[in-house]
């Protein structure tokens, strides 16, 4: 009996192949990697503990500068002049909210002007539109005067931040097709890592709004995705019992294992010698692990606990 | 090549449904994340998952030996495929080709493939003709040699050194014994449903090495293995009433067991293969007796009204567990090895009209396997000894006579659809996955797994 191949099948078959086979290869085993969203620790406070609290004066450390990636520091310089820094409005904080202020002429006594210092950049400057006296000899009038020759008085105080150097030209946004990447950025094309001597991705950190010492549960919960992926848990036919192997982790601060991990538990019966073994296999083989940075202190060393307990 | 295909798929969708229930499970474990000595412990759950494992072709000593090099690869590749525990990684992926089977590997080659571990080997035909069969088993975590292990044999066992290296390799990775290296003896069907031919047969416990013990003139049933695996013992109808007979498989001898008024049929070795337990006619009923091989003294064990029959020992040789009707359908009972009051444990949950028959216990002493009938239905499961933890690994019309492999892992049964079609051999693992149909010559019912060979 003859067989009748059809030309366009085989090669639609032979194609499927191709294709099919190179994405089983090229689409290794290793599952996408997903990291996920830093956890923030949550306190409960009742009313009645809020309404005996006190003032808090907790120090108010300054800010780390973020820094992206270890190099000779050099500060973010954007050449955008995207309005990342606002520059202090000197302006009065507190007038007593008056009706119709801008129609009447300035007999009020005025405001003494507060120190600069205490001017804070994110207050909203309402009152920056507020006319001066001309008469009145103010440096803050003064300054609010120059201000208003430019067309346009914007009565947003953003305004007022414009850079003053005219000779240089705003930078335009060009479009680079070998950084499409940074089309996501949302920065400028052009942005280069924030460099430090140090790696710091939470600037936050430390802050009295910061986040919590005890972040484990963050990258806790990001090393068991990782070490989860490349463990192979020995499967004991539909014996119930439920193990566990412990281990002592140190890690480098690029993730990678300072030396073996050390098993904290010893295994009981063949079973538990092959867990255990592939609780190690995992460790080892899922090395480097993505962890965050700023916790480096809490998972430079730690002691994982592999669990024979289904997924639930 | 698809099977292969297929493998690699299973493979990479395991892996994701793994990431997908770990994200799940991620925000459950958040709250076990506590701190032991100052260090976070966060625990680490997952899917049982089978151990990825690369077995490149065995190197050639000579360039005689490239076929049985080949060979034995590949009959590694299909025990640890088939046992399910083990995801033996396409040859097309394997970046390193091993040339020397005493060096290590580049490990580096072998973890990008995501290799958990590599069996490299060489086999070398000897100057007195026999095979030299080397292997080592290399794994990629840890840098080291786990196993490694020469063997000399005959030219026609190479497969059996490949089933010890199996074994060598199961046992490494799950911590159980393997059951490669074993055989299965069965009854070889062949010809018309109503003029059917019934053969023993022994083959190697992957289908491979089939050899027929006798020639079909007479009906054979229920062959089992002696705990030596030198024998079988077996029904076999002759002129009159079926008897039971002891087959030696070296010398290929054959004796009847006692002589007997009327039928003795379901036979089966105690665990020191002293004794022979059987099932003796007496009228319309039946009961169990036990004869010692050596002084031929039988002993009785039960004496009821019903139909006693399909006895297996407890592997420690202390307790019986049987098939009885003495309460109305067939049940199974459990009572010490020496007679005396019998147990019930199979109950029916779902259906009290089901009935159950064909016990057998494991070798790891933990479970008992029998078929179910009811409702239609003919199932195979396990329970344990007192009954409890009742499970159905398969359904369906019509399975029957569970055997297990030599580490308890696996069973070995038969179904028969039925209709003009016969019967073929299946495994199923304990926990109901993986269930594989055994390539026989032709149809075959009633398998007996042998213990370990070796």
């Amino acid at each position: 009996m003859k067989l009748k191949v059809d030309k366009t099948l085989v090669a639609s078959v032979a194609l499927h192949i191709l294709v099919i086979g190179w994405g089983l290869v090229s689409f290794a085993t290793k599952a996408f990697e997903s990291i996920p969203e830093e956890s923030v620790s949550v306190d409960m406070v009742s009313a009645s503990t809020l309404a005996k609290a006190g003032m808090k004066s907790g120090n108010k450390a300054e800010p780390k500068p973020l820094v992206e990636k270890v190099a000779e520091a050099k500060p973010s310089d954007d050449v955008v002049g995207k309005i990342s820094e606002k520059a202090p409005i000197v302006t009065d904080t507190a007038p007593p909210p008056q009706p119709k202020v801008e129609d009447k002429p300035v007999e009020k006594k005025p405001d003494p002007p507060k120190p600069v210092a205490e001017s804070k950049p994110k207050e909203e400057p309402k009152q920056a539109e507020k006319k001066p006296d001309p008469a009145k000899i103010d440096p803050i009038a003064e300054a609010l005067k120059k201000e208003q020759k430019k067309p346009p008085p914007k009565p947003q105080a953003q305004a007022a931040a414009k850079p003053p150097d005219p000779a240089k030209p705003k930078a335009e946004r060009v479009f680079d097709q070998t950084k499409i990447a940074a089309l996501l950025d949302k920065r400028d094309p052009t942005h280069q890592a924030v460099t430090g001597d140090t790696l710091n991705s939470n600037a936050a950190l430390g802050l009295a709004k910061g986040k919590a010492a005890d972040n484990s549960a963050t990258w806790g919960a990001m090393f068991k995705e990782q070490v989860a992926r490349c463990w192979k848990k020995p499967d004991n036919g539909i014996d119930t019992q439920r193990i566990e192997a412990q281990f002592d982790i140190k890690l480098k601060r690029d993730g990678t294992l300072e030396g073996m991990p050390v098993a904290m538990t010893s295994p009981s019966g063949s079973f538990q010698r092959v867990f255990l073994e592939s609780g190690l296999h995992a460790i080892v083989e899922c090395a480097p692990y993505r962890l965050p940075p700023a916790f480096f202190e809490e998972w430079k060393w730690f002691t994982p606990i592999f669990d024979s307990s289904e997924d639930r | 090549m698809s099977r292969q295909h297929d493998l690699t798929n299973a493979q990479f969708r395991l892996d994701r449904r793994q990431l997908l229930s770990g994200l799940a499970a991620t925000g459950l474990t958040l709250s076990g994340a506590h701190r032991a000595f100052g260090q976070a412990s966060p625990r680490v759950t997952g899917e049982s998952a089978p151990t990825p494992i690369a077995i490149p072709n065995f190197v050639a000593g000579t360039p005689a030996d490239g076929e049985v090099g080949a060979g034995m690869a590949q009959v590694i590749t299909n025990n640890l495929k088939r046992s399910g525990l083990f995801a033996p990684i396409d040859p097309a992926a394997f970046i390193e080709r091993i040339a020397d089977s005493d060096k290590p590997p580049q490990f580096a080659n072998w973890r990008t493939i995501s290799a958990t571990a590599v069996v490299v080997g060489r086999m070398t035909r000897q100057p007195d003709g026999r095979l030299k069969a080397e292997f080592r088993l290399w794994d990629i975590a840890t840098q080291q040699q786990v196993a490694g292990n020469q063997y000399v044999t005959s030219p026609e066992y190479w497969r059996r050194i490949a089933h010890i290296i199996s074994d060598r390799i199961y046992e490494q990775y799950t911590g159980e014994k393997g059951y490669f290296d074993s055989r299965v003896v069965f009854v070889d069907e062949s010809g018309a449903a109503e003029r059917r031919v019934k053969r023993l047969a022994l083959m190697d416990q992957d289908g491979a090495n089939v050899r027929y013990l006798t020639r079909g003139a007479d009906l054979v049933l229920t062959p089992r293995f002696s705990p030596s695996t030198q024998e079988i013992t077996y029904m076999e109808f002759g002129q009159g009433d079926p008897k039971v007979y002891l087959f030696n498989i070296e010398t290929g001898q054959r004796e009847i067991v006692g002589n007997f008024p009327g039928m003795s049929f379901s036979p089966r070795f105690s665990p020191d293969g002293q004794r022979i337990i059987m099932s003796l006619q007496q009228g319309g009923n039946s009961n169990l007796f036990v004869m010692d091989l050596r002084s031929k003294t039988t002993t009785r064990l039960t004496d009821t009204p019903a139909i006693d029959t399909s006895p297996s020992y407890s592997p420690d040789g202390s307790q019986i567990c049987f098939e009885s009707d003495r309460g109305g359908k067939p049940q199974i009972y459990v009572m010490a090895a020496t007679g005396g009051p019998a147990q019930r444990i199979s109950f029916s949950k779902d259906d009290t009209n089901g009935s159950y028959s064909t016990p057998v216990w494991s070798p790891r002493g933990d479970y008992i396997a029998f078929t179910k009938q009811g409702g239609g239905q003919f199932s195979i499961g396990v329970m344990k000894t007192d009954g409890s933890g009742e499970r159905i690994l398969t359904s369906g019309f019509h399975n029957e006579g569970p055997t297990f492999a030599p580490n308890g892992r696996v069973l070995m049964f038969f179904r028969d659809p039925g209709g003009n079609s016969g019967p073929s051999l299946f495994t199923v693992d304990i926990t109901g996955r993986n269930e594989l149909r055994v390539p026989t010559p032709g149809f075959a019912s009633d398998p007996a797994w042998s213990p370990l060979l070796s």
